[in-house]
């Protein structure tokens, strides 16, 4: 804040200026430092991972190009880097092995068939029916019956990004799942509220690919979001081209573009998100893609792509063993060379710290099964008991006549 | 309906109730000589009909308050106040542990130190000394000793000193080699840890010794326990406060970090208490070498002493297992001046070959349990031997790097490079025990690193340089305390802000079922935290670590109870509209039939009492 030095005014009113302006100042830090205290939660945290949920929500043939859509993406952000165990698929039809499909286990996104998106290593976490509504918020929030395989959580936590693309059928203020079900705005938005209590996202960017899809933006309140869309209120998003060889459309244009723009990079490139979200030209996408960044702290041309579509892994070297360890000196022989033997099939042993007292019934059973084990033919004490069975047969009848 | 009346003398019903069979006209009996029925009747009217309906009435008024009992939601009642108290508590004030320290200063003979050294000055300088230092960091941090610590100093020249309350015994050090480190460790153990059990253990020793050092300076060292000692020839004592007070603060109160705090990103610790520590031995290319490990011994004799000491802060279990075909995805190269092919530390975010190396197929681990990876990876012929160059121009002497909340890699090349060129698969090879060892001592390294500590055992401090001793257990019980007390912190944060967000979802649903499970972990997690909070305000630093972990773990099962899903309860609108159809025609017609039998009673009544007043008239 600058303030000119007049030339001529009386020390007094000098004083009383440089005062005032000295009082507003020290508010204006006051309350710049607060402000950055109370939203630099998310800044102190180090970025230690990220996440992608990619959800296909349309069900169909005539829907194939939700699912290529959604496979494109996939296979993109795993070309960046981030690995299937960080990566939770939702498709909710099988357009691979759809009887309808004249290339059986191949999925394409262009006409040209350049690509086989279902060929390589493709781990599909929720499939068909699984993609609900209910399993999507819970992936979200976290809230799994204890029986869920890891693989099906989102098991991010305070320092992850986590990029969330979803794509299907959609109209204004929600998300169509199934044919049969929708996701609405608030309901999105309360998830994502509560994963923002709960710390499990650092940054969220949702991308959305349907029609009116910005409109499933408008509840959202939390901060360390970032979202785009592909269409605003009132408009469509179109397909881009149709394969006569398969018979449907292929691919969206929103997402075509952005695979497009993704094509050019490799995961060592920086380029920032801005340039992502200014690449969309309306007249290609034929619908005016929206983004918010009202929610999101961080200037977005300081942002590379790489922070949610790549893999991002904070290093520390270790500088030193710890050599407190006493180390029993054997004599440094040739090496023992063991063949392939078949005591080695356990190569996975679990070793867990065990030393729970048993109960009674425990210690009964397993010293008789120690005792059965010592017996020697098993077979012939079981014959021999049910021999034994017939003379007390014959007496207990005697007695009783 | 036909009337039973005193004369047979049936009317025409006015009202016509539906399904009503119309009374006979019987011939009216005369008796009077025109009554009038739409004015009077000679009888009392019946109150059979009144009664049928008003029955049918009170039936449906008798059962409302069990079908609204029949349709309420099950809501446990949680304990709101509490939850929300507790979170505010743990915001406002943060934790903090009562710590004792305690100075000895040995062979300061009057003649060395320019008279008797007197304990209160000593006292009250080594604490300006401390409350300067702690003052550098954030005040009122959660987990730190605070304000709250106490000291006492101890003078013990020559066997008589003045000690003044319990605590050091006077002449119980004896002569010192100074030399051995290990063995003046043990002795000080000795004397130190039997002489006061007021503070449950935890106190705190710096034995400063005048004695007869080699000469190059004050040496200091921290044992393994909670005692550490500066020795040196000819020390000052007023000199040695500096280093004393540092130790003290930096040292044990801040675990050998500059500051007292351990970021969220350095507790690894699973949201139900436990971790899973999951060694993988990788050969990336098995057609040129493949190695086993005997990791069943390792663990036994190594690794379950660091398991059993890290017990009160986390359930430890491990794993292990041996992969195949395990290439990694950043590229090295040769360089001839180090004969070895580099990678450097630009590469290591993308070292970790995720898409190949599959790690994470644990079935030991649960959803919430926190799974860290310990890769030692044996690289293939065409890159072997491969090291790691740092920023500064140096090869790594441990080759390991880790990444927070993920785990630990080290490379390990084989001794000789030699290509196998044999015919068929080559032969498994063994890993030496002294290979294996020095490989564990590199990943314990990494496993203190992953807890926040550091893997070296130098701290410089501003005023000199401390050798810490390193512990077979893998962590020093000092080192074990400042993880104590840092993790009671973040676990009770953590539950406090759990229970709060719950308490305020649960009353923003007031629709949703709340099961008596979640009940019954709110009030067992707000037991284990008020648990905690005693333990941690007596100075029990582990029983707070294990009650806080189980309050946590406690909250984390409430608040992620699979059963509150705002998708599932329907609104009250929803409700009204599913039982209205039922209910509201029903309930109208009855209402309808006994207000209209109401009134054809009163009518009647009306109409009996007329002709009554007529005959009291009439005689």
């Amino acid at each position: 804040m600058r303030s000119k030095l007049p030339d001529a005014a009386s020390s007094r009113k000098m004083a009383a200026s440089s005062a005032v302006v000295a009082i507003l100042a020290s508010i204006w830090l006051c309350s710049s430092i607060a402000a950055d205290a109370s939203g630099s939660s998310s800044e102190t945290t180090m970025h230690t991972n990220n996440w992608a949920v990619l959800v296909c929500t349309s069900r169909f043939w005539f829907n194939y190009r939700h699912m290529a859509n959604t496979l494109s993406l996939y296979r993109t952000v795993k070309r960046l880097g981030i690995p299937d165990e960080r990566i939770i698929l939702m498709l909710a039809d099988d357009m691979a092995c759809n009887s309808r499909n004249k290339y059986p286990a191949q999925v394409f996104n262009n006409e040209n068939h350049w690509l086989n998106l279902y060929g390589d290593n493709v781990e599909v976490d929720y499939r068909g029916y699984e993609v609900t509504v209910e399993n999507f918020l819970r992936v979200l929030t976290g809230r799994h019956e204890s029986a869920v395989p890891r693989s099906k959580r989102l098991l991010s936590d305070e320092g992850s990004h986590i990029l969330l693309y979803m794509t299907g059928h959609g109209g204004d203020e929600f998300l169509k799942f199934q044919d049969s079900e929708e996701l609405q705005s608030h309901d999105l938005a309360d998830a994502v509220k509560q994963m923002k209590e709960k710390h499990r996202f650092k940054e969220l960017l949702i991308m959305v690919d349907t029609c009116q899809a910005a409109t499933l933006f408008n509840q959202l309140h939390s901060p360390g979001v970032l979202a785009i869309a592909s269409s605003m209120k009132g408009e469509n998003s179109y397909s881009h081209h149709l394969d006569s060889d398969v018979g449907v459309s292929v691919v969206d244009r929103f997402t075509f573009y952005t695979l497009a723009f993704f094509e050019r990079l490799n995961m060592y490139d920086n380029a920032s998100l801005s340039r992502l979200f200014n690449s969309y030209d309306p007249n290609l996408l034929m619908s005016n893609a929206y983004y918010r960044t009202d929610l999101y702290q961080r200037n977005l041309q300081e942002v590379p792509v790489t922070n949610f579509f790549g893999s991002v892994m904070e290093t520390v070297h270790t500088d030193s063993a710890y050599r407190a360890f006493p180390q029993k000196n054997t004599p440094r022989e040739t090496r023992i060379r063991t063949g392939n033997t078949a005591e080695d099939d356990s190569r996975r042993s679990i070793l867990t710290d065990m030393t729970k007292a048993e109960c009674p019934f425990t210690r009964i059973v397993s010293s008789l099964e120690s005792k059965m084990e010592t017996v020697g033919n098993l077979d012939s004490l079981v014959n021999y008991g049910l021999v034994m069975i017939l003379p007390v047969l014959v007496v207990s009848v005697w007695l009783s006549t | 309906m036909a009337e039973i009346a005193e004369s047979p003398s049936t009317t025409e019903h006015p009202l016509g109730t539906v399904g009503a069979s119309r009374s006979k006209a019987s011939s009216s009996a005369l008796r009077e000589s025109d009554v009038d029925p739409k004015t009077m009747r000679t009888t009392t009217p019946g109150l059979k009909r009144l009664f049928l309906t008003f029955s049918v009435l009170l039936s449906f008024l008798l059962g409302f308050p069990f079908l609204w009992k029949t349709v309420e939601i099950y809501r446990s009642p949680l304990p709101f106040g509490d939850m929300d108290a507790l979170s505010k508590q743990i915001e406002s004030s943060p934790l903090q542990f009562p710590c004792h320290f305690q100075s000895v200063f040995l062979n300061f003979d009057s003649r060395s130190s320019g008279g008797i050294l007197d304990p209160r000055e000593l006292r009250s300088s080594i604490l300006s000394e401390m409350t300067k230092l702690t003052s550098q960091t954030l005040e009122r941090q959660c987990g730190s000793c605070g304000e709250n610590f106490t000291l006492s100093v101890v003078v013990d020249s020559d066997g008589n000193g003045l000690t003044p309350n319990c605590s050091y015994k006077c002449g119980a050090l004896g002569a010192l080699n100074l030399g051995d480190g290990e063995a003046v460790d043990e002795a000080l153990r000795s004397a130190l840890d039997e002489s006061c059990s007021d503070y449950g253990g935890k106190l705190y020793t710096v034995v400063v010794v005048n004695g007869d050092g080699a000469g190059e300076g004050p040496k200091a060292l921290v044992g393994k326990h909670r005692h550490g000692w500066i020795s040196g020839r000819e020390l000052d004592a007023e000199a040695m406060i500096g280093r004393m007070a540092e130790m003290f603060v930096k040292i044990f109160m801040n675990g050998g970090r500059e500051d007292g705090a351990i970021h969220g990103e350095f507790m690894p610790v699973g949201a139900d208490g436990r971790v899973v520590l999951s060694f993988s031995l990788l050969n990336a290319n098995p057609d040129d070498w493949f190695y086993d490990w005997d990791f069943q011994k390792l663990d036994d004799t190594l690794l379950n002493p660091v398991i059993e000491a890290l017990k009160p802060i986390a359930n430890i279990s491990v794993e292990s297992q041996v992969l195949y075909h395990t290439p990694k995805s950043s590229f090295s190269y040769w360089d001839e001046s180090l004969g070895s092919y580099i990678f450097s530390t630009k590469d290591l975010p993308f070292f970790v070959n995720s898409n190949e190396w599959h790690l994470d197929t644990s079935v030991a681990a649960g959803g919430r349990t926190k799974i860290l990876q310990f890769v030692v990876y044996v690289p293939s012929a065409n890159e072997c031997p491969l090291s790691l160059q740092l920023p500064s121009g140096e090869i790594s002497k441990t080759n390991g790097f880790i990444s927070p909340m993920w785990g630990g890699v080290m490379v390990w090349n084989p001794q000789s490079c030699i290509k196998y060129s044999g015919s068929g698969p080559p032969a498994r090879l063994l890993m030496h025990p002294d290979d294996l060892h020095r490989i564990f001592e590199v990943l314990m390294g990494q496993l203190r690193q992953l807890f926040g500590l550091k893997s070296d055992s130098i701290y410089v401090g501003a005023a000199g340089a401390y050798k810490l001793l390193p512990s077979e257990k893998g962590f020093t019980e000092w080192e074990l305390d400042v993880l104590s007390r840092q993790h009671t912190c973040f676990n009770l944060h953590s539950s406090g802000t759990t229970l709060g967000s719950l308490s305020r979802l649960v009353q923003s649903l007031p629709r949703m079922i709340i099961k008596d499970e979640i009940g019954k972990q709110v009030k067992f997690s707000l037991e284990a935290a008020q648990l905690a909070q005693t333990n941690a305000s007596v100075g029990l630093y582990e029983a707070s670590a294990a009650s806080s972990r189980q309050a946590r773990s406690l909250a984390e099962d409430a608040f992620f109870h699979p059963s509150i899903m705002s998708v599932s309860y329907f609104s009250f609108e929803h409700c009204f509209a599913v039982y209205s159809p039922f209910f509201l025609p029903v309930s109208l017609h009855v209402l309808l039939a006994a207000l209209r039998e109401w009134r054809r009673y009163k009518q009647e009544k009306a109409k009996y009492v007329r002709w009554k007043v007529k005959q009291v008239k009439a005689a």
